[in-house]
């Protein structure tokens, strides 16, 4: 462990050779929120692409071959790159500052993680070249699948199991970080909420990806070797693969959700200038969402063909899982309760998260019901339902963690009229773009559509959609010109410049190259969510 | 427990029987369920958001006045037990409720009018007791109204105000079988059969779309069902069978 760490010099000046051979937590932090950000950038590059074509019924631009490639691809950057992949960024370059380590566990082989999930991010850009193009879905279901028209299914798998091969990478690393390497005198009872959420986060990652990276082994065999664990005309069976995926891919959503919760609740403290209320029930419901998540893929199966008496099952475990978020989100409304809530950018962005992610919560509550799932399964009510936690909850998290850590990381402030601006109209987009999906999938839409008949109702919900895309991307736009302008010019970052108590703001902005020149103290009665004591 | 259980479901369900007997099955089901949800929904909203506004507002820093929150506040047993607690028994209503109107959507009454449906890239064929087809293909066109037109040929026709069953499978990839107004989806699976049900009480035309990706041209596989009195259909089933596979579309 100890002899990997050697001298570098500070983010900011070193080299490209440099950033290329680094094993710091806090440089490869940044290449995997580049990364994300960029591929985040380009999957909603193409979710534009998707809405103009949908402006009218009928063939506008694109053949259905590229919109369904749009979709695809789409669907994989916004899972894989932004919503699991914007969580390394934060991992890597939070976790060691925040319990007082050096580095990580393993930092080669971090950085090993970390050029892994680039190799992944190399073959999605392969399939931007014409005749390489995945047109499944990033579900890819077979039998179709395993269809030659569907594309390259070899580079569908390979974009698993490299990202796979990359997230366990990750979560070992960082599960042995938070387990062995705390500074003395913080706990897993007052350790922050986001080192909860991303070791929950991880240890899903590792007993998930198993499944996952076994069911697209299996659909690559019966693609190009012949064999027929998915055939059905050869006595294989097409719903094992689902279940397979699901078991992941199901729990994956929390792998997504767990630690934007966790950042909204340092967001939610520390402008609140308040410890965060019910810690102990906060840490309880973020490691049994992480449990009963295991228990609920059926959920996605609920209009397959599986037996009725696994739908009710799931259906109980699933609509369970409503009731440690319920504890997170009455939590949150506690912590404001005799506060001092300031109002900086990213209290904005995680008041927002808050409210939208009920949305999605209580939109998620009936699709566990298969008796209400039986009629908007695959509908664009899924769709909006989501956008709502993933477009909206999730990004508006990431979105608020980069505003709150930029003066850590940067040493710069953000611009702050600009930011809140990006926010209100990232809002605005948003609801004007996911609130009609809801709608007009209840109305019966059904989801992956192309195109759809002259009906003179889904006409209008589509084109107001379009509208809330483009509002929704000229405010990311503008979020994320006000993080450059201040990286450029920005005002000086203080070390400590929202107050918090958490020990990542005891070190200067940015942190010296090895963190901490000797172990960080903390006081007795440590407490990272709060007003600063000092 | 068990028969607490078995009484609240029987409860529930001959509450409901009652009610919506004469109506569209099971789309009324769904309906009543959808209002329910509807309704809690909203209510658990402004539960959250209102005391959320009213704290936003009234604990704004000031400064000089409220520069830091109560540090006194780390939580209360109480409040947090009650809402788990809450929030718990409605999962488990909503759940059990679900269960109950769940059964009933699964269970064709007996005396249901049993069709097959096959799905295939990219149409369905329809296949009638008799043995009497239909088929419905995928049609290519720019423009989406003559994209989505069927002819009348191409149009399967089911009684009004009877159940019906219909008994599901495809013949390559996974499709999914939605009529709209019935609101119920079922997927169609090779090498597996799947059915599903419902009762149309109201004369007319009405969509049936795929609802599970298919490939390229998934957005068009569509039909459109006519649901006549029962005698015109009795007549229309007896007549000529429609075995007319069209080259217009499927070849395309
Ligand atoms: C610029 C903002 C966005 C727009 C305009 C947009 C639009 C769309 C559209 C039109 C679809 C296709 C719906 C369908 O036909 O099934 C879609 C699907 C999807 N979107 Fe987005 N979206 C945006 C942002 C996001 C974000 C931020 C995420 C996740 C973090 C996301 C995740 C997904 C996923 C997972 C799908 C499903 C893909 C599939 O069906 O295979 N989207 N989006
Ligand atoms: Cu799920
Ligand atoms: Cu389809």
């Amino acid at each position: 462990m100890r002899e990997a760490i050697h001298i570098e010099k500070p983010w900011f000046s070193a080299s490209l050779k440099e950033w290329i051979f680094t094993t710091d937590h806090k440089k490869i932090g940044i290449m995997y929120g580049i990364t994300s950000l960029v591929f985040f950038i380009v999957g909603g590059i193409m979710a534009l692409g998707m809405r103009v074509e949908l402006f009218n019924p009928g063939t506008q631009h694109v053949s259905p071959d590229t919109y369904n490639y749009f979709l695809t691809v789409h669907g994989a950057l916004m899972l894989l790159w932004w919503a699991i992949g914007i969580w390394g960024a934060f991992a890597n370059f939070l976790i060691p500052l925040m319990i007082g380590a050096r580095d990580v566990a393993f930092p080669r082989l971090n950085a090993l993680g970390y050029w892994t999930f680039f190799a992944a991010s190399v073959i999605a850009l392969i399939t931007l070249i014409p005749g390489n193009q995945i047109m499944h879905m990033w579900t890819g279901y077979p039998p179709y699948s395993a269809n030659p028209n569907s594309g390259l299914t070899a580079l569908f798998v390979f974009i698993w199991h490299l990202t796979g091969a990359a997230s366990i990478m990750g979560a070992i690393n960082f599960l042995t970080t938070v387990v062995r390497m705390r500074a003395p005198g913080i706990g897993f009872f007052n350790m922050n909420l986001f080192l909860h959420g991303v070791s929950s986060m991880n240890l899903i990652q590792l007993l998930g990806i198993p499944s996952i990276a076994g069911a697209v082994t299996m659909l690559f065999l019966d693609t190009y070797v012949g064999t027929n664990f998915f055939n059905p005309a050869k006595g294989g069976d097409p719903i094992l693969y689902q279940n397979l995926f699901w078991f992941y891919s199901h729990p994956a959503v929390y792998v997504m959700v767990l630690p934007a919760f966790g950042v909204i609740s340092e967001i939610v403290s520390t402008f609140a200038r308040k410890p965060i209320f019910g810690y102990k029930s906060m840490v309880v419901a973020i490691w049994a969402i992480a449990l009963v998540g295991f228990m609920v893929w059926t959920h996605h199966m609920f209009v397959s063909g599986i037996p009725d008496w696994v739908k009710i099952l799931m259906s109980y475990t699933t609509v369970l899982i409503g009731v440690p978020t319920g504890i997170k989100i009455f939590n949150w409304v506690g912590t404001l309760y005799r506060g001092a809530v300031v109002y900086k950018t990213p209290m904005l962005y995680a008041l927002g998260a808050i409210l939208m992610f009920l949305i999605g919560g209580l939109t998620g509550i009936p699709l566990g019901l298969p008796a209400f799932d039986i009629a908007v399964h695959d509908s664009y009510f899924v769709v909006g339902h989501f956008h709502y936690v993933l477009g909206m909850a999730v990004t508006l998290a990431a979105f608020g963690g980069f505003f709150y850590w930029w003066p850590k990381v940067t040493g710069r402030m953000y611009s702050e009229a600009l930011g809140k601006l990006s926010f209100w109209t990232i809002i605005v987009g948003s609801n004007v773009l996911y609130f009609p999906q809801l709608i007009v999938g209840l109305s019966g839409m059904p989801r992956r559509y192309y195109d759809y008949p002259v009906i003179g109702e889904w006409i209008t919900l589509h084109q107001i959609q379009t509208v809330g895309a483009f509002v929704l991307a000229f405010g990311i736009l503008l979020g994320i010109i006000a993080l450059i302008k201040g990286t450029l010019s920005g005002e000086k970052a203080p070390a400590n410049p929202w107050m918090s108590n958490s020990l990542e703001w005891r070190l200067p902005s940015p942190p010296p190259p090895h963190n901490f020149d000797e172990p960080p103290k903390v006081e007795k009665d440590y407490c990272p969510h709060g007003y600063c004591k000092f | 427990m068990a028969r607490l259980t078995a009484l609240l479901l029987g409860l529930i369900t001959a509450a409901l029987a009652e009610e919506v007997s004469a109506k569209d099955m099971p789309a009324a089901l769904w309906d009543t369920l959808n209002e329910i949800w509807l309704a809690l929904s909203v209510v658990i909203y402004l539960i959250v958001a209102v005391p959320s506004l009213i704290f936003m507002i009234k604990y704004r820093y000031k400064r000089g006045e409220r520069e830091m929150g109560d540090q006194e506040h780390e939580g209360h047993w109480g409040l947090e037990a009650l809402w788990t607690i809450v929030p718990l028994i409605v999962v488990i209503y909503l759940a059990t409720h679900g269960f109950a109107i769940f059964k009933e959507m699964r269970t064709p009454p007996k005396d249901a009018l049993e069709i097959k449906v096959t799905a295939f890239m990219w149409g369905w064929e329809f296949e009638y007791p008799n043995g009497k087809k239909v088929y419905a293909f995928f049609k290519q066109d720019k423009d989406a109204v003559k994209g989505y037109r069927a002819q009348e040929f191409e149009k399967p026709l089911l009684p009004v105000g009877r159940p019906i069953k219909v008994n599901l499978t495809s013949k390559d990839v996974i499709h999914a079988f939605y009529l709209r107004p019935a609101k119920v989806v079922q997927d169609a699976v090779p090498g597996r059969n799947t059915y599903l049900w419902f009762q149309v009480n109201e004369a007319g035309e009405y969509w049936v779309f795929c609802r599970e990706y298919c490939g390229t041209w998934h957005s068009r596989m569509f039909a459109k069902i006519k649901f006549v009195p029962e005698t015109e259909f009795n007549n229309w089933l007896g007549g000529k069978t429609a075995l007319k596979k069209t080259d217009e579309g499927g070849a395309l």
